[in-house]
């Protein structure tokens, strides 16, 4: 298994160097900055959007449960590192990869912002599945432009889908348990005319 | 070039607020376009509303990325995919435009911990200067419209629903009312309904079921 990981991702990084443009715009793809943006701002448009009170309150439940799933994962991503000291791919095939990103210092499984962009995007999926499958495809997006850039393997890519969605799942059953509060957190913020 | 992270996380910083400032502000105004919250509208139409919102995340971006063309940082000379620390500082080329922005956050990058207070930071003041915005909107430039339709006399709702058709200003005292009504209600019922393992009753020396 990690034979063939190793051999998706050299033959993929061994693709960069033949269109400029392609690999710049996996830079920015890759970037710190890019994807999280997008992913705060389609929580930040879901608790603005809504027609009518009972789809306002359906969906800033729902941004509040995808910010929360988005924190959780942080956190088990962290966990994972901690138990599996997996290292990066330019790490261990330095001599067979061209690094188009920084080198992280973490470990590599499973990919942290993958984890959180398809815990952003399962929660957009509940509400609508074009969404949904919109930020889907930004987080695998971002996966693959790092996975290119040579600092993730798939199976990093894929565990860390897998963490993402598992943990917007566990959320939506803790919510259960925390339920009064958490509308009543969203009624305390219509107290200021922002929900 | 050694450059002190100090340094560089505070032009990240700066950089990094503007940015989701003016995401922030795109978003809202795309949603609350979409929503009819007229209250938060920068312009008085929804369809420019809409466009303008489209406009400022576009520009935000592009301002974002190509800043270090004109302003010096930790990303000039040197390769991009070079560990960040020995990059030297000055302005980006083009063709190390894509990657100036990937700074290692051990090297004055921003973490996720701080892209999430200056986001948190960025969305108030987003939603702010859209209240303070929405309100003239509404107070002044749609004064000969309101004039025109007759009495607007709305339901007098709180919350984002009140700000369909009424400026930020205007239903802050019902949005008030509620809120104080609110926060006794959650504190007498909702804490306790929640607190199924009395935890709250514990802390607070109170006895258990």
């Amino acid at each position: 298994m990690t034979s063939i990981d190793a051999d998706i991702v050299i033959w993929l990084n061994g693709l960069s160097g033949n269109i400029a443009a392609f690999d710049n715009l996996m830079r920015i793809a890759a970037s710190d900055y890019m994807m999280p943006l997008v992913f705060s701002l389609s929580m930040l448009g879901l608790w603005f959007s809504g027609n009518n009170p009972a789809q306002r309150i359906r969906y800033q439940l729902t941004t509040l449960m995808g910010i929360s799933a988005l924190s959780i994962a942080n956190i088990v991503v962290w966990l994972f590192n901690i138990i599996i000291e997996r290292p990066r791919p330019f790490v261990e095939h330095g001599d067979q990869l061209t690094l188009l990103f920084y080198p992280p210092t973490d470990p590599s499984f499973p990919a942290n912002p993958v984890a959180v962009g398809f815990a952003v995007a399962t929660a957009a999926w509940t509400i609508n599945r074009k969404f949904g499958l919109w930020l889907s495809a930004a987080a695998a997006l971002f996966g693959f432009s790092r996975m290119y850039a040579g600092v993730f393997y798939p199976t990093d890519i894929i565990g860390g889908a897998v963490v993402g969605i598992a943990i917007y799942v566990f959320t939506t059953y803790l919510r259960r348990f925390l339920e009064p509060l958490i509308t009543g957190f969203v009624r305390l913020i219509r107290g200021l005319s922002a929900a | 070039m050694n450059t002190d992270p100090g340094v560089v996380r505070d032009l990240f910083a700066g950089h990094y607020f503007l940015f989701a400032f003016l995401t922030s502000l795109g978003a809202i105004q795309i949603a609350v376009s979409n929503a009819g919250t007229r209250g938060l509208w920068l312009t008085p139409y929804a369809i420019t509303t809409r466009w303008f919102g489209i406009v400022l995340i576009v520009s935000a971006i592009v301002i974002f990325f190509m800043q270090p063309l004109w302003i010096d940082g930790p990303w000039a000379a040197g390769s991009v995919e070079a560990d960040s620390l020995t990059r030297d500082w000055g302005k980006a080329s083009w063709d190390e435009l894509a990657g100036a922005r990937n700074v290692n956050d051990i090297h004055g990058g921003l973490d996720g911990v701080k892209q999430t207070g200056w986001f948190s930071l960025a969305a108030v003041a987003a939603f702010v200067v859209s209240a303070i915005v929405g309100t003239l909107t509404i107070e002044f430039l749609s004064r000969a419209q309101r004039n025109s339709s007759g009495d607007q006399d709305s339901e007098m709702t709180d919350g984002l629903a009140g700000l369909t058709d009424r400026s930020y200003l205007s239903i802050q005292p019902e949005s008030w009312r509620n809120f104080r009504a609110d926060i006794g209600e959650l504190w007498r019922n909702g804490v306790s309904e929640a607190d199924s393992w009395n935890l709250i009753k514990s802390i607070l020396g109170r006895s258990s079921k």
